[in-house]
């Protein structure tokens, strides 16, 4: 006999959960997210896996080219550079140094703009129009510019380069936090748990931050790409990391010299910016694709 | 509008406001000595410190010397560079022009490439035309600009030898700065070879501009095509169709024109991140703009360039923001204000 008086609990997804199913069916985001986690991974294991030291070279294996190429060898599969440092190995450390440190700080100024921003988002009048003004006048600026200028200021080196990048993206999570936290201020859901007494921290807290953490992630991404790309371009123009750390910027910048001669040595790293970039990129169309769908029903 | 003429220039006032305490403040937080920061005056004899001392009235509170510091720049005196000793504000007068000359041109570009292609993505929504549009978008988005320049220099300058890798123009060629926007001052020039002046310089500034253009013209497709779609959505189009015009009357005739006013809007907020990627591409191709000036200055640790430099830069990132808005403003009634009950 069917049992047909099954007690069936209706479930309401959160609006992650929801954002996370649709982003789900969408195959090339996946992609975008898996390679964004074969990062991760190589960022947090690079440096265990890698075949090599990155900053000792033998000097028998100088300028060998990629395994493919006639004159390669196997052992060194990317290759090795004028000092006979293995091409590989400094790419894998180098992805903790690129990606795993741009992923730390979009972290730390994620937490520190979207505090300030919805503070800010509390306050209104004067105060509120000068943080505004404060923000276009900031935002105006050229991220690389203001870096160069703090990297000025601090001195060369990885760790004020990191400094400097937190500064430089700080503003943008303020302004969306800002915004996003007023659109959601002005909905009925909110009015309803201020009638029934609740102080303006809890509304924060339990009311709008859930809806709008899709929104922040979107901005991460959008921040991550630019972090990843600001880092290695400091190194490029040599006021990121310094001589021996293997940062794909830097590592791009040494190659220079031998560009004609030996262009894996400029190839690869690049290739490794770009292919951070656009799975960074992937996941955060990828979000943006989903927003739109969930609001669409 | 005078409304909005004001608002703008409070605006406007405001931010040079920051910038200018930006800039004064860094001369604290630079190493050194902060009036030799402000100035530039490293060589400085004992009783010409006492004079500049004056001069900046460093004895008097902070507040005063900032206002002394305003009277200078309002002056156009910036300070001498810490490297070459010369005149900060003639350097930047001479350097200024080819970065700007170097932006338009790659804006120009941006615009010509970016904005049909963007319609014909937007025309073709969710189709084969529309996702190829959109990967190759992403992709030019996401390319490190200076490794881009380092293979246009490669593949067009080495391999091809289409075009020359670095420089303005030919050191053959002598012309008279005027302006000194490059292609001005040749055709003011009265030499006997101004076409193959003006040739050669039409070659040296295609490759950098192009590099440059590469990253705003994604972002000019994605604007278009976002901006058509949501034109061509619209019920005035329906409106067209059922009267009976043809799908190409339709696009040349209203959704292009309506479409435009909305990019027309983004040209200040990209120009910001035309000049960054113009200061990196300008130190690939030995461009003599302002962009490799200041990277060099940091080299130098020359903090007095550092400083103006920056100051010069955001005002002119910021002037050209506010242009565009009184452009946007002037060509779209809706945006000169807040319409009651518009939100």
């Amino acid at each position: 006999m069917a049992r047909d008086k099954i007690y069936l609990e209706e479930v309401f997804p959160s609006p992650f959960t929801q954002l996370w199913l649709i982003f789900r069916k969408t195959p090339v985001a996946m992609l975008g997210f898996s390679c964004f986690l074969f990062l991760i991974v190589l960022a947090i294991f690079g440096p265990f896996l890698a075949p090599y030291s990155p900053v000792e070279g033998q000097l028998d294996m100088i300028l060998l080219p990629p395994a493919w190429h006639a004159d390669g060898n196997v052992s060194y599969l990317l290759g090795t550079d004028e000092l006979g440092r293995d091409m590989l190995s400094r790419l894998m450390y180098g992805t903790s140094l690129t990606f795993g440190l741009s992923f730390i700080v979009v972290i730390i100024s994620l937490i520190i703009g979207v505090v300030i921003g919805s503070l800010s988002a509390l306050t209104s009048g004067l105060k509120s129009s000068f943080l505004n003004h404060f923000l276009d006048v900031i935002l105006s600026i050229p991220s690389l510019l203001l870096a160069i200028i703090i990297v000025a200021i601090l001195g060369p080196g990885i760790d004020n380069t990191v400094w400097a990048v937190v500064l430089v993206l700080i503003p943008q999570f303020i302004h969306t936090t800002r915004y996003a936290v007023k659109e959601e201020f002005r909905k009925d859901y909110v009015l309803a748990s201020r009638l029934d007494g609740a102080s303006p921290f809890r509304v924060l807290y339990y009311s709008i931050f859930p809806n709008i953490t899709d929104r922040i992630m979107g901005q991460a991404t959008l921040a991550q790409s630019a972090a990843i790309l600001d880092i290695a371009t400091l190194g490029f123009l040599g006021l990121g990391a310094q001589i021996p750390l293997p940062e794909w910027g830097a590592t791009l910048a040494n190659g220079l010299d031998l560009f004609y001669i030996a262009p894996w040595t400029v190839y690869l790293p690049g290739l490794a910016i770009l292919f951070a970039v656009v799975a960074t990129n992937l996941v955060g169309e990828g979000i943006r694709h989903a927003l739109k769908l969930r609001k669409e029903h | 509008m005078l409304i909005f003429t004001l608002r703008r220039l409070s605006l406007f006032f405001f931010t040079m406001l920051l910038l200018t305490l930006l800039s004064f403040s860094l001369n604290f937080l630079f190493p050194g000595e902060t009036i030799i920061n402000l100035t530039g005056a490293i060589n400085a004899t004992p009783s010409q410190l006492i004079e500049i001392n004056e001069a900046y009235q460093t004895h008097r509170n902070i507040f005063w010397q900032y206002i002394t510091y305003l009277k200078h720049i309002a002056n156009g005196d910036l300070g001498l560079s810490m490297a070459s000793q010369s005149s900060i504000s003639t350097e930047i007068v001479t350097l200024l022009p080819a970065t700007i000359e170097l932006s338009l041109v790659a804006l120009y570009i941006a615009m010509l490439v970016g904005i049909p292609l963007g319609f014909i993505a937007a025309i073709k929504h969710s189709k084969l035309t529309d996702n190829l549009i959109l990967s190759i978008s992403m992709l030019g988005y996401s390319i490190p600009v200076f490794w881009l320049g380092l293979l246009a220099i490669l593949t067009f300058s080495i391999s091809l030898g289409w075009f020359p890798s670095a420089g303005q123009i030919s050191l053959l060629f002598e012309i008279k700065p005027v302006t000194g926007i490059q292609f001005i001052d040749i055709l003011l020039s009265d030499s006997p070879y101004k076409w193959q002046a003006f040739s050669d310089a039409t070659a040296h500034i295609i490759l950098p501009a192009c590099v440059i253009a590469v990253a705003p013209t994604t972002i000019f497709i994605r604007l278009a095509r976002t901006s058509m779609i949501e034109v061509l959505d619209t019920s005035y189009i329906r409106a067209a169709s059922a009267k009976g015009l043809t799908f190409q009357q339709i696009i040349f005739r209203h959704a292009i024109r309506n479409s435009l006013i909305k990019i027309i809007r983004h040209v200040g907020l990209q120009f910001a991140n035309l000049i960054t990627i113009a200061m990196v591409t300008e130190v690939i191709f030995s461009w003599p703009g302002i962009g490799r000036w200041l990277i060099e200055s940091i080299y130098q640790r020359d903090y007095t360039a550092i400083e103006s430099g920056l100051l010069v830069l955001s005002c002119f990132i910021f002037v050209v923001h506010i242009l565009t808005d009184f452009i946007y403003a002037a060509l779209n009634p809706l945006a000169r204000g807040n319409k009651y009950g518009a939100r």
